[in-house]
C-alpha cells in the first residue's frame, strides 16, 4: 500500500501552520522582516531606474519589464522559502545529531518527508506582494497574457523552484560525508544571488564566462529568466530554445539531486545515542 | 520461522583521530589520521516470534548499533540480517510498516505541538484506518494514563510523559517487531516502573517480538526471560537471565551470623571476606567449597543464622564486561 502523499502533505501544512500560530509574535515579525527585504529590493531598483532607462543598452530590460522579472524572482524565492527553506536548513542538523534516524523508519519516500516537513507560512506574504507587483507591471506594459501563456508561466516558475531546490538538497546531502556542513548551505545563497538578474547583463570578458557557467554548469540563470521573458515580452525564437532547455535542465537537476540524496542516505552513519 | 535472523553481522566505522591541542588541530587540517572502530564484530542471533529479548552491555558495546542495523537506519560492513524475511537496510516500505524503533535519548514528536498532532501525522504516513487509529490511540493513552496530556505541547511534558507519548507514536501502527533502545533512561523509579508494566502487558497481550537494550537490570529482570550480553561488539552470552549467574559466577556469597559475637573467627582460608562486622561475616566462597566450608564452620562455632546467595546480577555482568575488555586488550596487543 502506497502512502497517501497528499494527506501527509496536508498534515505537514496544517501542523506547520498550527506551530507558527502558536508563536504569533514570531510569525508577524517573520512576515514583516521578509516583506521589508522585498520593499528594500523594490526601492533599490526604483532608485536605479531614476538614473537609467534600461539595465544595459539594448537589453530591453527597462523599468516595467524588469519589475516583471523582479516579481518572478520573488515568486520563485518565496515558493522555495515556503516549501523547502526550513527543511533544508534543518537537514544538516538532522544528519549531525543522528535525528535523521526517524525519517529513515517511515514507510514513505524519505526525500519527500525531509523536504516538506515544515512550511514557512510567513513567506506567503512575499508571494502576495509578488502577485501585486506582477499585476501592476503587466498593466503598465499593457499586456494581458493568454491562458496558455499563464500556464507556461506557472510551469516555468515551477521549473525555477525545482532548479533551486535541487541545488539546495544536493548541497545539503553532502553533510552526510562531511559530518558538519554549514558553509555549503551558505554557498547556496551566494550562488543563487546570480539568478536575480537578467542574463543579458552577463556579457563581456567577465560576464560571458559567468553566463555560460550559470546557464550550463549550474543552470540557476534559467530560474527567473525564462518565466520572466514569457511575461515581459513575446518570446523571440531563440528564447524557445532556452525555454526547452530550461525544462530539460529542471528534470535533469531533480533526478541528479535525488540520486545524490539517496547515495548520501546509504552512507549515513547516524550518531551515537 | 524465526522473526530475526542475524549471521556474521559486522559494522566498522572509520573515525578521525583527534589529538589534543591547537597545533594538533591545525596539523589535522592537512594530515588526518583515521582509526577503525569495530562497533559490531560478527554477531549471530536468532529470535523467535513473541520473544522479549534483552540486549545487555556496557556503553559502546554495540547494542544500539545492532538495533540501528536491524532498523535499516545504517548499512552493515558485512554479514546478513533478516527481520520478518526483509533485509532491513533495503528500507522497503513494506518492512517499515511492520516494525518500530523507540530511542530513549531521541524524540520524534513535533516539539512545539501537542502529541496528538504528531499522532495524526503518523496516521497518514502509515495509512492507519480512522477507526483503528482512534481505537489504538485510546487504548494506548488509557494504558499509559496520558489521555489528559494529549493536547499539551510536547515541550511542556515531563521526560516520563514524553517517553510515554513516544511509545504511543511508535505503536500506533501496531508493529509486529519493536526495537527499544534504553526506553527508561533518565526516568525516575515510578516512571520506569510504569513503562515496564506497560511493556510487559502490551507484549503479553499482543505477543509481538521485542528487542530491548537497557542499562537498568530492573527493566531486564521485569521484562525479559532471555538475555543477550554484548561486549566489544561480540555476543558473550545468550540464554536465560538466571543462567548468567550459573555460568559466569564461580562463587556464592555466604553470610554467617555468630551467636557468640565477642570475637569473629578467621575465615580467610575458605574464601574472600567481603565484610566482617560482629556478629556477621560476609564472604565470597568458590561454589565447590561452599558445602565443605559450612560443615567446618558449623562444627566449630555456634552460628545463629546462615544465608547462601548468588552474587547480584549487576556484579556478575560487570565482572564479565571487565574480563571481556581485558581479553580484547590482550588480543589487540
Amino acid at each position: 500500500m502506497q502512502p497517501n502523499y497528499f494527506a501527509v502533505f496536508r498534515e505537514f501544512a496544517r501542523n506547520s501552520l498550527v506551530r507558527e500560530m502558536t508563536f504569533r509574535g514570531n510569525f508577524i515579525l517573520d512576515c514583516i522582516s521578509s516583506l521589508s527585504w522585498v520593499f528594500m529590493q523594490l526601492g533599490l531598483y526604483l532608485v536605479i531606474f531614476e538614473h537609467t532607462n534600461q539595465l544595459g543598452d539594448g537589453t530591453g530590460w527597462s523599468r516595467w519589464p524588469f519589475f516583471v522579472f523582479l516579481a518572478t524572482t520573488l515568486f520563485v524565492n518565496s515558493l522555495v522559502q515556503f516549501f523547502f527553506m526550513t527543511n533544508m536548513e534543518e537537514l544538516s542538523d538532522l544528519i549531525r545529531t543522528g535525528n535523521l534516524d526517524f525519517a529513515l523508519l517511515k514507510p514513505i519516500d524519505t526525500q519527500f518527508l525531509l523536504s516538506m516537513r515544515k512550511f514557512e507560512w510567513s513567506s506567503l506574504a512575499n508571494l502576495v506582494f509578488a502577485a501585486i507587483l506582477l499585476g501592476v507591471a503587466l498593466t503598465h506594459l499593457d499586456f494581458t497574457p493568454t491562458p496558455l501563456q499563464m500556464l507556461l508561466y506557472v510551469f516555468y516558475v515551477m521549473c525555477g523552484v525545482a532548479l533551486l531546490y535541487s541545488l539546495m538538497i544536493g548541497l545539503g546531502s553532502i553533510s552526510v560525508w562531511l559530518g558538519r556542513n554549514e558553509s555549503l548551505y551558505d554557498f547556496w545563497f551566494y550562488i543563487t544571488n546570480f539568478s536575480r538578474y537578467p542574463m543579458e547583463i552577463y556579457s563581456g570578458p567577465f560576464g560571458t564566462p559567468l553566463r555560460l557557467a550559470f546557464t550550463f554548469a549550474v543552470p540557476i540563470l534559467l530560474v527567473a529568466n525564462v518565466p520572466a521573458r514569457l511575461m515581459a515580452w513575446p518570446l523571440a525564437s531563440q528564447d524557445w530554445r532556452l525555454a526547452a532547455y530550461a525544462a530539460v535542465a529542471s528534470i535533469v537537476a531533480l533526478v541528479a539531486s535525488r540520486k545524490v540524496f539517496y547515495k548520501a542516505l546509504d552512507a549515513y552513519r547516524s550518531a551515537s545515542s | 520461522m524465526p522473526v530475526v535472523e542475524i549471521e556474521g553481522l559486522t559494522k566498522s566505522y572509520r573515525v578521525y583521530q583527534k589529538n589534543e591541542g591547537l597545533l594538533a588541530a591545525v596539523r589535522g587540517l592537512f594530515h588526518r589520521q583515521y582509526r577503525t572502530v569495530d562497533a559490531v564484530r560478527g554477531i549471530d542471533l536468532t529470535v523467535e516470534q513473541g520473544e522479549f529479548v534483552a540486549f545487555l552491555g556496557p556503553n559502546g558495546a554495540g547494542k544500539t548499533t545492532t538495533l540501528k542495523l536491524l532498523s535499516g537506519v545504517i548499512h552493515p560492513s558485512g554479514g546478513t540480517a533478516h527481520v520478518m524475511g526483509y533485509v532491513p537496510w533495503k528500507r522497503e516500505h513494506a518492512y517499515r510498516r511492520r516494525f518500530a524503533l523507540v530511542m530513549g535519548q531521541k524524540n520524534q514528536l513535533w516539539w512545539d505541538l501537542p502529541a496528538q498532532e504528531s499522532f495524526r501525522l503518523h496516521q497518514q504516513i502509515y495509512r492507519i484506518d480512522a477507526t483503528d487509529f482512534d481505537r489504538t490511540r485510546d487504548e494506548l493513552t488509557e494504558l499509559l494514563q496520558v489521555r489528559q496530556l494529549l493536547g499539551r505541547p510536547v515541550r511542556e511534558l515531563s521526560l516520563g510523559e514524553r517517553m510515554k507519548m513516544e511509545l504511543i507514536a511508535a505503536l500506533l501502527h501496531s508493529p509486529e517487531v519493536l526495537f527499544l533502545d534504553e526506553p527508561t533512561i533518565g526516568l525516575d523509579v515510578v516512571a520506569q516502573h510504569n513503562i515496564q508494566q506497560f511493556l510487559k502487558h502490551y507484549q503479553e497481550v499482543r505477543q509481538i517480538t521485542i528487542l530491548l537494550t537497557s542499562h537498568y537490570m530492573k527493566d531486564v529482570a521485569a521484562l525479559c526471560r532471555r538475555a543477550v550480553i554484548i561486549a566489544q561488539g561480540r555476543i558473550m552470552y545468550d540464554g536465560s537471565l538466571a543462567g548468567i549467574v550459573d555460568r559466569f559466577s564461580g562463587h556464592k556469597v555466604v553470610t554467617l551470623a555468630f551467636a557468640d559475637d565477642a570475637e569473629l573467627p578467621n575465615l580467610a582460608r575458605f574464601g574472600t571476606v567481603v565484610e566482617a562486622r560482629a556478629p556477621k561475616v560476609k564472604l565470597r566462597v568458590d561454589r565447590p567449597k561452599v558445602a565443605e566450608m559450612l560443615a567446618a564452620v558449623l562444627s566449630q562455632h555456634v552460628v545463629s543464622d546462615v544465608s547462601v546467595e548468588d552474587p547480584p546480577l549487576e556484579e556478575v555482568i560487570a565482572d564479565m564486561f571487565q574480563s571481556a575488555e581485558a581479553s580484547l586488550a590482550t588480543a589487540d596487543a
